[in-house]
């Protein structure tokens, strides 16, 4: 999976879970400043990313992401 | 003023979790550097924690008698169901020494001879009276070695209550512990409110004759002192003046009228909060025995907690000394059971003792449950940490209580990913449905039983 096709569906879960716009979002937002995400909404996005992509994430490591790109990035490493 | 000394940053190679003072195995050891000092008549005054240590320091209950004055009376059982459970609470070096009893009514002496009838060594029953000769014919018949009486010391209570001069009390209280030695029995002497009492004008002469007169009998008949901070106005700072300071009040029993350690006692009330730390206090400085209730239930706002006593001896000690924490919760429930209320934020036995509510707690209590629980309260006292949970319980407060409801443990354990929509469920409650309280347990194992449905019926197959 190429990373234009891993950030589309990225954004999906973002807007579906954070109620955006997928234009809202950009690689550069940080999911709780500039997304707005809350404590539940930050696991619920790691949980959104697990079941699309139907990988295992390390939780620990999960929640140290901060912004969309990095959660692009991190992502592509289980897919490979 | 001289540049302060430089601070350079230490970085250990593990974290230094002072396990020398927080063995998470036991309540923590509590250290001392050195000395306490007092300063009493002009001498500073040394008083050493370790000599303190090597005395044989006790637990005594008055459950039964200052207990039962702050509540309707236990029932004749009850009192033997706990009587049995104290003693298997102090264990058999009999930290918990003696316990004492009415003798006044029927129910009072019948539940004195079934607590005998058990045959445990400790704690030792004696029992209370009034300071009236005609009681030794009721300490006789009940067949008790030793009785406290009253022997009230403040001019509050010889004047204004008993009606009588100092010379009178004097006398009277003198000739009934003639008359308990007489009797056989063993005078134990409650000087009611001497926190407020003239101690070199009345205290000490009274005590230092009763100790001249002691020398007259055998060695386990000597009179006992028990010092009663009737109101509770007794402290602990040092510097503080007497009649109010502890460490003076005892190194005068002590030191000025040669009332030996093993025969002071010392016996608080909770009207200025200091009534645990007084009595602790008592054993540093000179008494060897602390009087305490169970829960600390006792006349107005109660007496010095026996179960707080119990958990301080083991921080001195640094040792269980045969002690069985485990009954504090069998004799709470049992209590509970009997329609006694424990408040839920109660030190050691209520119900959220351990509980954490705050999310970022709770994120610690998961990493590592030694950063939010005071010791092993799962080792001992069969009550593993907890979570409420509310909207402050965060999904680490939801994860905890998931894993703890499914009995999943290290590897098993669910992370916070797992349990999203738990907490999800959770936040709803309040964000959309504006609630107010906590979530329930019954609540939450829906919710468990909902989401994560295969946990939930492997949890139900296995019992």
């Amino acid at each position: 999976m190429d990373r234009a096709e891993i950030k589309d569906r990225v954004y999906r879960v973002i807007s579906q879970v954070l109620k955006l716009e997928p234009g809202q979002i950009q690689e550069d937002h940080t999911f709780t400043v500039d997304l707005g995400a809350e404590s539940v909404q930050s696991v619920e996005l790691m949980a959104g990313f697990e079941e699309e992509f139907d990988i295992e994430m390390d939780e620990d490591e999960a929640l140290q992401v901060q912004s969309v790109g990095s959660a692009i990035d991190f992502i592509a490493r289980y897919l490979k | 003023m001289a540049a302060p000394k430089p601070w350079p940053l230490v970085e250990p190679q593990a974290p230094n979790l002072l396990d020398e003072q927080f063995d998470y195995r036991l309540p923590p050891k509590i250290l001392f550097d050195g000395p306490l000092y007092e300063e009493i008549d002009g001498k500073v005054v040394r008083f050493d924690p370790q000599e303190a240590l090597a005395r044989d320091l006790v637990i005594t209950d008055t459950t039964f008698r200052d207990g039962q004055q702050a509540r309707p009376p236990y029932t004749v059982e009850q009192q033997v169901r706990l009587y049995d459970m104290l003693a298997k609470l102090g264990g058999p070096r009999g930290i918990i020494r003696q316990t004492e009893f009415f003798l006044y009514t029927k129910n009072d002496r019948k539940a004195l001879d079934q607590c005998r009838a058990l045959g445990h060594r400790y704690p030792e029953i004696t029992s209370w009276i009034r300071a009236d000769k005609g009681d030794f014919r009721l300490v006789v018949e009940a067949g008790v070695k030793e009785t406290g009486m009253l022997t009230s010391c403040s001019d509050y209570h010889i004047f204004l209550k008993l009606k009588k001069n100092r010379r009178q009390a004097f006398e009277d209280y003198l000739g009934v512990v003639e008359a308990a030695w007489e009797a056989g029995v063993r005078p134990r002497c409650h000087l009611e409110d001497v926190t407020r009492a003239d101690i070199e004008g009345f205290v000490l002469p009274f005590v230092a004759e009763l100790m001249r007169r002691s020398e007259q009998v055998a060695p386990q008949m000597r009179a006992k002192v028990r010092l009663c901070d009737t109101m509770g106005f007794g402290v602990s700072f040092p510097g503080a003046a007497l009649p109010r300071s502890i460490p003076k009040l005892i190194y005068r029993m002590t030191h000025d009228a040669g009332v030996p350690p093993e025969c002071l006692e010392w016996h608080g009330h909770n009207d200025f909060h200091k009534v645990h730390i007084n009595g602790a206090s008592a054993w540093l400085y000179g008494c060897n025995a602390l009087n305490t209730t169970l829960f600390g239930f006792g006349e107005r706002t109660g007496n010095p907690p026996l179960e707080g006593a119990v958990i301080e001896y083991i921080a001195l000690r640094g040792d269980l000394c045969g002690i069985d924490t485990r009954m504090i919760q069998e004799i709470a429930q049992y209590m509970r059971s009997a329609g006694v209320e424990i408040p839920p934020n109660y030190p050691f036995v209520g119900r959220d003792f351990n509980t954490t509510r705050a999310g970022i707690h709770a994120g610690g209590l998961r990493a590592d449950e030694r950063i939010y629980n005071i010791f092993d309260t799962a080792a001992l006292f069969g009550r593993p940490p907890r979570v409420s949970i509310t909207d402050k319980s965060g999904v680490d407060g939801v994860a905890i209580w998931v894993n703890e409801f499914l009995g999943l443990k290290g590897e098993e354990r669910l992370n916070k990913i797992k349990v999203h929509k738990v907490a999800r469920w959770v936040m709803d409650q309040y964000e959309v449905h504006q609630r107010t309280s906590a979530i329930t347990d019954e609540e939450l194992a829906v919710q468990v039983k909902e989401h994560l449905p295969e946990h939930y019926t492997r949890r139900a197959q296995s019992g």
